[in-house]
């Protein structure tokens, strides 16, 4: 028998499986090729570990069920508390498109009134509403008070309010 | 008692846990030794089991469909466990070694007293498997320690029979040489000069 035929047959069986003639033959090789004896030897061994290893078992506490179905239940709780989270977050979606959409409305429809208001007060004395942001710094610099900008932009309203 | 969980009835359920538990525990004890990994996994294959009722149609045991059940949730806990690093005969206790040297005398394993010999072989064994591949030690463990034939570890694991006499053969075969580092010098000089 070859050195490999005995490993290989060792490898194809469990140790358990191999009945009395196949052992005689094994260990008449193995009384001639270390290598072979030596596979038999660590076969055996394995063979005896898995073996003790099966011996042992665990079993389950008394309250292991109880245990089980608390965790379903909190397992089945957890689609609802998502399905709530998933309605806050559309509420939220919701209130911030409302604020998106009164944010538009005041950026744009608000300030279109007050320029052409100032538009027309611009006609009056001569500066536009450009000008007058441009020259901020200018009017910083003269010290300009709000009342002397306000006459300067609205000098009707002003002389209206006297 | 299935229909019954099936449509939704708790108690049922809770009766089928209570029935089948010792049975789940049993059979994950197989692959982890720690009792909070073995309640781990068993508590898994319940939850799985409630969420798969449907798929269970009555048609064999519900200690089969469990068992299958359990064979593959065990399967993805030990693919995700972190593996140990090889084993080495330095890193063996000395009721480890005694173990293995004893094991090489038939004779000197006799007088070694049984129980002891349990524990310390259940502790190595626990240690050599740690270090192999998941699938490997499904297949030792059910072929060569639990002498499941191919066909049922085929059934449990949903593998192919020829890819279970294949992982069978190459699992031995890294099992052989792992024990074979272990031994290392220990082989009587009449065997290792043989």
């Amino acid at each position: 028998m070859k050195e490999n035929h005995i490993i290989e047959f060792l490898e194809s069986r469990s140790f358990a499986s191999l009945n009395e003639s196949e052992r005689v033959v094994i260990q008449a090789h193995t009384a001639n090729c270390s290598s072979c004896a030596r596979a038999y030897e660590a076969t055996k061994i394995a063979s005896a570990l898995l073996r003790e290893r099966a011996v042992e078992a665990v079993e389950p506490s008394p309250f292991f069920h109880t245990r089980v179905m608390a965790a379903l239940r909190e397992r089945q709780n957890e689609v609802p508390a998502f399905k709530r989270l998933w309605q806050a977050a559309g509420a939220l979606v919701s209130s911030m498109t409302a604020t998106v959409a009164l944010l538009a409305v005041l950026s744009f429809v608000v300030p279109g009134t007050q320029t052409s208001a100032t538009a027309q007060a611009s006609e009056s004395n001569g500066y536009t509403a450009e000008e007058v942001i441009l020259n901020q710094n200018d009017w910083q610099d003269e010290q300009a008070s709000d009342a002397q900008v306000l006459t300067t932009l609205y000098p009707a309203d002003d002389a209206g309010a006297k | 008692m299935a229909q019954l969980a099936r449509a939704g009835d708790e108690a049922a359920f809770a009766e089928i846990v209570r029935r089948y538990s010792p049975r789940v525990f049993r059979f994950a004890s197989k692959f982890f030794r720690q009792r909070s990994e073995v309640e781990e996994a068993a508590q898994e294959v319940f939850m799985k089991a409630f969420t798969q009722l449907g798929s269970y149609e009555g048609r064999g045991s519900m200690e089969g469909w469990l068992t299958r059940i359990t064979t593959n949730t065990c399967l993805n806990l030990l693919r995700s466990a972190k593996r140990r690093p090889e084993l080495a005969s330095a890193d063996l206790s000395e009721d480890e070694s005694t173990w293995l040297e004893n094991q090489l005398s038939d004779v000197a394993a006799e007088r070694h007293r049984a129980s002891e010999r349990s524990l310390v072989a259940a502790d190595l064994a626990d240690r050599v498997l740690e270090n192999m591949a998941p699938d490997d030690r499904v297949v030792l463990t059910l072929i060569d320690g639990e002498d499941a034939s191919v066909k049922e570890v085929a059934e449990l694991t949903g593998w192919s029979e020829a890819k279970v006499k294949v992982q069978a053969f190459r699992a031995r075969r890294r099992m052989r040489a792992a024990v074979e580092k272990l031994l290392g010098k220990k082989l009587p000089p009449a065997i290792a000069g043989s």
